[in-house]
């Protein structure tokens, strides 16, 4: 089975062998390929490379054509602001400067960025469609509006409803044009992003929002395609409402309990996606941090219906090794029991584990760490060449295997300061991490420990 | 005093006209402004504070509640200057540079102001030099610094650097927030306070300045 058809599994609500993994490449693909967000997010060109990119180096399920709210609005007439390392920010809202509906300009595949998303889409539809789903992200129905009416709309939900309701209605429709483009030109799934319906209550959502995003996603349904709501931001009051929709799948940031949204999808056969933390775990944090965050969203989500992905767009400089550690708990077994002994670890000091005294020892004492080298491939190869270069070494040395499966095994790899496994320490120093080395390299390192003792 | 529950409940509820009109009755009344001010219009931003911190109200709520405040203060703030009503504090808020995001700054402004503070409102992608000079010359006792993009919230250790590198250094405190913002972040820039929300923002500031 191809990562795009467990994906789409998962978002049909299937139970899948693995979660499907979902990285929101948005202007990060720039960062990967050494072009600013702004070249990035206008060039069909820059934007196959960046998938690519990230398809070789994060292996995904599926990836966002582009992660870009303001594509519509642009179109729309509202004028942006390019930065190096943010998508574009909406800076004038003309339905807020004296403008009309029937007045905005026409929005087609022939106007603003669609030519470049539409020649990036088929591109990578050739290129890696086979085996990764492609999104076509669109701006949602509120959050355009709000381009459109700047946040006058918070006011003028109570003061002028029936003006609100036009707008959004129309804004539906432009979802429905825009989702209409993604399709004809191949895209698997479409996410209605519509991060600023966080900001309203669940009253405001169904009052405003639930009917034009339907209109939406019948649409997308009717024409054979999968449907997401992605919301980024504290939804926890709306998720009733949210998941009362008709999109296929609900995604949400990290602020939100996977295990509530799942018992609530599942309670109206929906897939759900998120909510892997952006700032300070994917941005601030380091591999070890990505890949606990992971297993516990992992863990809390289970395997039916579920997608994981970051909370949001990923951050432009987002550390490379973050995301790769994420799709390493995703696609490596062996990876995701190393990494649940480090989450195990955190709460226990191991002060009842005393290291040996390796100065004052008249022989050379190796300590490998592995996970068990009866069930695990590169722990076996690693003991294995272990035994054989304290044989071929010219000195008398002990070798001990602490298997991380076990507590004393954890305590060994903390005292030890062993970050990555397989290790081999000798006496008591870290020698080689996750690398088995060859038979005359660790010949000499044994003896030149003999030397040291 | 029945006015000041009345105008607690208007602005909570986003009346702005019924606060107008209230405000006026009380001045012409002669009541005091001062509790107006603190028992009526302060007394209701906190609620809706409280109930924005709780997730009961969201932002279009408080948006109604700050216009109804700011309808009554319009028409206190005359009569509040004549009689020399002290100000809380002085605050110079603004969305660091590269970042064009104004509706939760808008909302900490709402909020700092309901709750009685004079706020500096220098608007979004500010540099760190308007943060400083703003400060200078309003003579404010807090900073305080927005930031809703991973990629604008390292500016704010730019205007942590440039207020360490003037002579405000001893008088002025930084606090900051947004989206991206947390209390780690705040901690290693060394900020002097951070809000999750608007409403922790008046509480923050007010434990900054002990009032």
């Amino acid at each position: 089975m191809t990562g795009k058809e467990l994906l789409l599994q998962a978002l049909k609500g299937e139970t899948t062998s693995r979660p499907a993994w979902l990285p929101f490449v948005g202007c990060h693909g720039g960062f990967l390929i050494g072009k600013t967000a702004a070249e990035y997010l206008q060039s069909a060109d820059l934007l196959v490379a960046g998938l690519k990119k990230a398809r070789e180096l994060y292996k995904p399920d599926g990836l966002p054509v582009i992660f870009d709210l303001q594509v519509e609005a642009e179109i729309l007439g509202c004028r942006l602001r390019w930065a190096d390392e943010v998508p574009p920010a909406v800076l004038g809202h003309p339905l807020a400067e004296g403008g009309n509906i029937a007045d905005l300009p026409m929005l087609d595949e022939t106007r603003g960025r669609f030519p470049v998303i539409v020649q990036a889409l088929e591109r990578l539809k050739k290129d890696i469609g086979a085996d990764t789903a492609l999104y076509g992200l669109i701006c949602g129905p509120f959050t355009l509006a709000l381009h459109l009416l700047g946040s006058d709309i918070f006011l003028d939900m109570y003061d002028d409803q029936d003006r609100v309701l036009a707008v959004i209605d129309y804004c539906a429709g432009i979802c429905i044009k825009s989702a209409d483009i993604y399709l004809d030109h191949g895209a698997d799934v479409i996410a209605v992003v519509d991060p600023m319906t966080s900001q309203i209550s669940p009253d405001h959502f169904v009052q405003f929002v639930t009917s034009a995003m339907n209109t939406v996603y019948d649409h997308i349904r009717a024409r054979g395609g999968l449907s997401s709501i992605f919301v980024c931001g504290d939804v926890t009051r709306n998720l009733e409402v949210m998941v009362k929709t008709t999109a296929d799948c609900i995604c949400v940031d990290e602020q939100i309990d996977m295990a509530r949204l799942r018992e609530l999808c599942r309670a109206e056969g929906k897939s759900f996606g998120g909510n892997i933390k952006l700032t300070s775990v994917l941005l601030l944090g380091d591999e070890a941090d990505a890949k606990m965050e992971a297993l516990d969203i992992m863990e809390k989500s289970k395997t039916k219906g579920f997608i994981l992905a970051p909370g949001c767009d990923l951050p432009y400089a987002v550390p490379v090794k973050n995301i790769q550690a994420v799709a390493d708990m995703v696609h490596e077994e062996y990876k995701r029991e190393v990494a649940k002994t480090l989450t195990a670890k955190i709460a226990d000091t191991f002060d009842d584990i005393i290291l040996p005294d390796y100065k004052s020892a008249n022989t050379v004492l190796i300590d490998v760490i592995t996970l068990d080298s009866t069930s695990c491939a590169p722990c076996q190869y690693m003991m294995e060449a272990v035994q054989k270069a304290a044989a071929e070494a010219n000195t008398l040395c002990y070798i001990h295997e602490h298997k991380i499966k076990m507590r004393r095994g954890i305590g060994m790899m903390v005292k030890l300061g062993v970050k990555n496994l397989p290790a081999i320490c000798i006496n008591g120093e870290v020698k080689f991490a996750s690398i088995i080395p060859d038979q005359r390299t660790l010949v000499a390192a044994i003896e030149e420990a003999a030397g040291e003792s | 005093m029945e006015l000041f529950s009345e105008l607690a409940e208007k602005v909570e509820n986003g009346q702005h006209k019924e606060v107008m009109t209230l405000v006026e009755k009380g001045i012409a009344e002669n009541i005091s402004v001062s509790e107006m001010l603190n028992k009526g219009l302060v007394a209701g931003m906190n609620s809706i504070g409280i109930k924005f911190r709780n997730n009961e109200v969201f932002v279009p709520e408080v948006l109604m509640a700050a216009r109804a405040m700011k309808a009554g203060l319009a028409i206190l703030k005359p009569v509040l200057l004549r009689e020399k009503v002290a100000s809380k504090g002085k605050i110079v808020l603004g969305t660091v540079k590269g970042d064009l995001h104004d509706i939760g700054k808008n909302i900490v402004c709402y909020m700092l102001q309901g709750a009685g503070f004079d706020v500096i409102d220098v608007g979004i992608d500010v540099p760190k030099e308007t943060f400083i000079d703003a400060a200078k010359a309003e003579g404010a006792q807090i900073i305080a610094l927005s930031s809703l993009l991973t990629t604008t919230m390292v500016y704010m250790q730019e205007v942590m650097n440039a207020l360490h590198a003037s002579d405000l250094n001893d008088t002025v405190k930084v606090i900051v927030g947004g989206a991206p913002v947390t209390q780690a972040y705040a901690n290693e820039i060394g900020a002097h306070g951070y809000a999750a929300d608007a409403s922790t923002a008046v509480d923050v500031v007010r434990g900054l300045l002990g009032r």
